[in-house]
């Protein structure tokens, strides 16, 4: 089916460093027959941009992408089913840069975002282990607190 | 494939059965009609057998009797039976850009003997195929390879279906993967795979050698070991796999069992009574069923909070204060929406300027003006593709800037409902868990040795079944195991094969070989999920088409489709998922069932009969017209075997589309349902001309007389 809206990210493809690879295969739906408590992702896009989220949150600095060995999890393409996405990492490029001419440079965006999600990842496994409970709860019952004390750097 | 017509001898209850079908294009539809316990079954079996041999019977024929019940030894102790089919195959040859198609018949005739004094002993049967011509039948060897090629085995459920057996792609009874497997192994089945599962297995092979060169490259030991370390792994994962496959289908096979068994039990649970208590286990295992599907909706659901809009919003919209600013400015500065372009474009399309000058092409003042008019469009292009994308993100990303001040989130309102759903269900399970305990232990403690008997059995099945699942995890992880050892060992022999003078050769032809066999794997993907596809699209609109739902005109069934892991899944209103064993009534079940294996056969371009018994079971009035209509439509033969009550209604249908119609009838129904006395003294079937409309002497029934009174 072809996408309805347009798709800055197309054609670019999303890294993650070699050492996240596992997180991705834990926390990731890979089949229907998955434990939804222990992977509650859908899909590898929903873990990488939470945590871009993540990161945007709590401030944190972008990870330079070009210093780990990445393998690429999916493309841009993607995004062309939730153009809410396209539009968040627009918003956050010109929260970051302050420019708004950003939007038209697609591959600087998708570079901050990969360092961005590089950045809130372990802060994301950390959410997912830390708990008494399986990963889905942990991660649950840590952003229903992030978002209730408010916390932004 | 059309099916011509088919004889039995001896082959159960059918003594002496000759049957036609219908060939004819404009009525394909062949109808026989016959009462229950009128050889419908047996027929359905009968031209399995002729086709396939003992796998097509059930338990692949173990203690399946063949010879009729009561045979008198008198006629002999050596039983003949012969079951002959005769049908006519279509081929097309492309001649001088002509397609030419060409017909031809063939008979079958499988025959084997059954021993019967005492016990019953049966020798292998014997087959033959001969292509019918004016003069005679020529004998044609190897006839299975014509039958596999027409009539793919794994397909057999599909071409011949009991209309009760046909649920079993979405009963509920049995384990998912069961249904899964059954749904993957027609599908797969279908396109043909096997020709590229054979070619995977042959690079495989031709790799096993390559590498098996590498060891013999010489000039180092590292190489020669890990050559071997390859070799041997190679050797394991094909044991591997072939357990693997082995123990998914023993799975199957004792998941049937355990079902089978349950329904024994709850058949004994009948007598006496044990009626209440057989209620009770039924309603506390369907409530665990629905409350199972309840949380894995709700699961689902919870692991959508981690997908949608409101985390993003929850947690971005305080960060991005700055970034709406900017774009409120741009607003306020006027520069959002943007208008320019789209402004200049509508002068020109006018051919009038906004100061009222003329902008007629052709005109010099007027081209002057225009071309004037095209440089400022092209030197803003630039700024404007920037201004559009700004102009879509402003009014895009209003919504986001919706949580600002608000004290909660919309995503912690939807978690909080997500965990009041999910520990909702999971008290309600517990408590009917407890339930279905306590009945079961109520039902061990019953002094019934039959049902205790059944239970026993019940155990053994599931304790094999369970081993068998448990088996399929353990190589499943052997094999994930070896695949990425493997890995690992293959990139460091083609770094020592890149050291060796002799190892470039090698090399080369391992990368052809990883090469093809890429290729291979995801041309046999790519074909699964298109046809995969085309399978789920047609089934919907069959199966809506069959139900009379229309989805626009919001009815309770939305839509159905076969999902990438062969799920059959139904659809209601805002995509929310019905379990087809619970929420679909009877009538839907059966034409969800039909739909599916109509459109597998259409799908296949194989052109094969579609023979049903009682596919009308359970339908009435609409849906059991448009049922039959469709099926008529998506077949290329339909040959249905119906009871009386499943043609009340439908005459004028199959007047329409039947080419031929007959009845059978079973004698011993004498005196209790039939009206006279056939005077037939063994049991056996009979078949007389009557149609849809008309009775004889031989298969006048008392419901027919009472009907008419």
């Amino acid at each position: 089916m072809a996408d309805r809206y347009f798709n800055p990210f197309q054609a670019i493809d999303i890294n993650v460093p070699v050492e996240f690879h596992e997180a991705f295969t834990r926390y990731c739906q890979r089949s229907a027959d998955a434990v939804i408590d222990q992977s509650p992702f859908p899909r590898m896009v929903d873990l990488w941009f939470l945590s871009v989220c993540i990161a945007s949150r709590l401030g944190l600095e972008p990870a330079d992408i070009t210093d780990y060995d990445t393998r690429k999890i999916i493309d841009g393409s993607i995004f062309g089913s939730d153009p809410w996405r396209v539009h968040t990492l627009m918003l956050i490029a010109i929260a970051k840069s302050g420019d708004v001419q950003v939007v038209s440079e697609p591959r600087q965006m998708m570079t901050l975002a990969n360092g961005l999600a590089v950045a809130g990842l372990p802060k994301v496994i950390e959410m997912l282990k830390e708990g008494d409970a399986e990963p889905i709860w942990n991660l649950s019952d840590a952003v229903d607190s992030l978002l209730r004390k408010g916390v932004v750097a | 494939m059309k099916l011509l017509r088919a004889e039995f001898q001896n082959f159960r209850m059918l003594r002496d059965l000759q049957l036609e079908f219908s060939i004819d294009p404009n009525t394909n539809l062949t109808v026989i009609r016959a009462a229950n316990e009128s050889g419908k079954t047996t027929i359905l079996h009968g031209l399995q057998w002729a086709l396939y041999g003992d796998a097509a019977l059930p338990d692949k024929g173990e203690g399946f009797r063949l010879h009729p019940i009561d045979w008198d030894e008198r006629e002999g102790n050596r039983v003949p039976i012969i079951a002959t089919v005769e049908f006519e195959l279509t081929t097309y040859r492309r001649t001088s850009g002509e397609v030419r198609e060409t017909r031809r018949r063939y008979r079958l005739v499988r025959s084997a003997f059954e021993e019967v004094d005492g016990g019953t002993r049966r020798f292998d049967s014997t087959v033959k195929l001969f292509a019918l011509n004016e003069t005679g039948a020529s004998p044609i060897d190897a006839p299975e390879a014509l039958i596999n090629d027409e009539l793919p085995p794994e397909l057999r459920e599909v071409f011949f279906t009991d209309g009760d057996r046909a649920l079993s792609f979405i009963e509920a009874d049995v384990a998912l993967s069961t249904k899964r497997e059954r749904v993957q192994r027609a599908i797969r089945s279908l396109l043909g795979l096997g020709v590229v599962d054979g070619a995977i297995k042959h690079v495989r092979k031709s790799a096993a050698e390559v590498n098996k060169k590498a060891k013999q490259v010489g000039g180092s030991d590292q190489l020669n070991s890990i050559a071997t370390r390859l070799e041997a792994m190679e050797n394991n994962r094909e044991k591997l796999e072939t357990d693997l496959e082995d123990a998914k289908q023993q799975f199957s096979a004792f998941d049937e069992k355990v079902d089978e068994v349950d329904r024994e039990i709850a058949a004994a649970l009948q007598k006496g009574d044990k009626v209440k208590l057989r209620k009770d286990l039924e309603n506390a295992r369907a409530e665990i069923s629905q409350l199972d599907s309840q949380l894995a909706a709700a699961n689902k659901e919870h692991s959508a909070l981690f997908r949608g809009r409101s985390i993003a919003t929850g947690l971005l919209t305080p960060v991005l204060v700055g970034a709406f600013n900017t774009l409120e400015e741009l607003h306020n500065q006027g520069k959002i929406p943007n208008t320019t372009i789209p402004v200049l474009y509508d002068r020109l399309e006018a051919k009038v300027c906004i100061c009222g000058e003329t902008l007629v092409p052709g005109n010099p003042d007027g081209d002057n003006r225009r071309a004037h008019i095209q440089k400022l469009i092209d030197d803003n292009q630039r700024a404007d593709e920037i201004q559009e994308i700004i102009t879509d993100l402003y009014y895009s990303t209003k919504s986001l800037q919706g949580g600002r001040g608000a004290e909660t989130s919309a995503w912690q309102e939807e978690f909080k409902k997500v965990v009041e759903r999910r520990d909702g269900i999971q008290t309600l399970r517990d408590e009917a868990g407890r339930k279905l305990r306590a009945l079961e232990m109520q039902l061990d403690s019953l002094p019934d040795t039959d049902i205790q008997g059944l239970r026993e059995t019940r155990r053994r099945y599931k304790d094999l079944r369970d081993r068998y699942l448990s088996k399929q995890s353990s190589i499943g992880t052997q094999l994930t195991g070896l695949s990425r050892e493997r890995e690992v060992l293959e990139v460091e022999r083609d770094r020592l094969l890149r050291e060796q003078k002799r190892g470039a050769r090698i090399l080369a032809e391992l990368e052809v070989t990883q090469d093809v066999m890429k290729i291979l794997k995801s041309a046999y993907q790519r074909i699964t999920n298109e046809e995969l596809r085309k399978v789920s699209e047609l089934m919907n609109s069959v199966f809506l088409e069959m139900i009379g739902a229309d989805p626009e005109q919001g009815s309770m069934i939305q839509r159905a489709e076969i999902s990438h892991e062969f799920d059959i899944i139904v659809y209601g209103p805002n995509d929310r998922t019905l379990n087809p064993d619970r929420d679909l009534n009877g009538a839907s079940r059966r034409a969800l069932t039909l739909a599916f294996i109509l459109a597998l056969t259409k799908v296949s371009e194989v052109e094969a009969p579609n023979v049903i018994d009682t596919p009308l079971g359970m339908t009435s009035g609409f849906v059991k017209h448009s049922i039959l209509r469709t099926a008529v439509r998506e077949s290329t033969q339909l040959i249905l075997f119906l009871t009386h009550d499943e043609i009340a209604g439908c005459e004028e249908i199959i007047d329409e589309s039947a080419g031929l119609v007959f009845t059978l009838t079973n004698p011993v129904h004498y005196p209790k349902m039939l009206v006279n006395d056939p005077g037939v003294s063994e049991r056996r079937v009979v078949r007389c001309e009557c149609d849809h409309r008309s009775d004889c002497q031989l298969c006048l029934r008392y419901e027919d007389v009472q009907f008419e009174l």
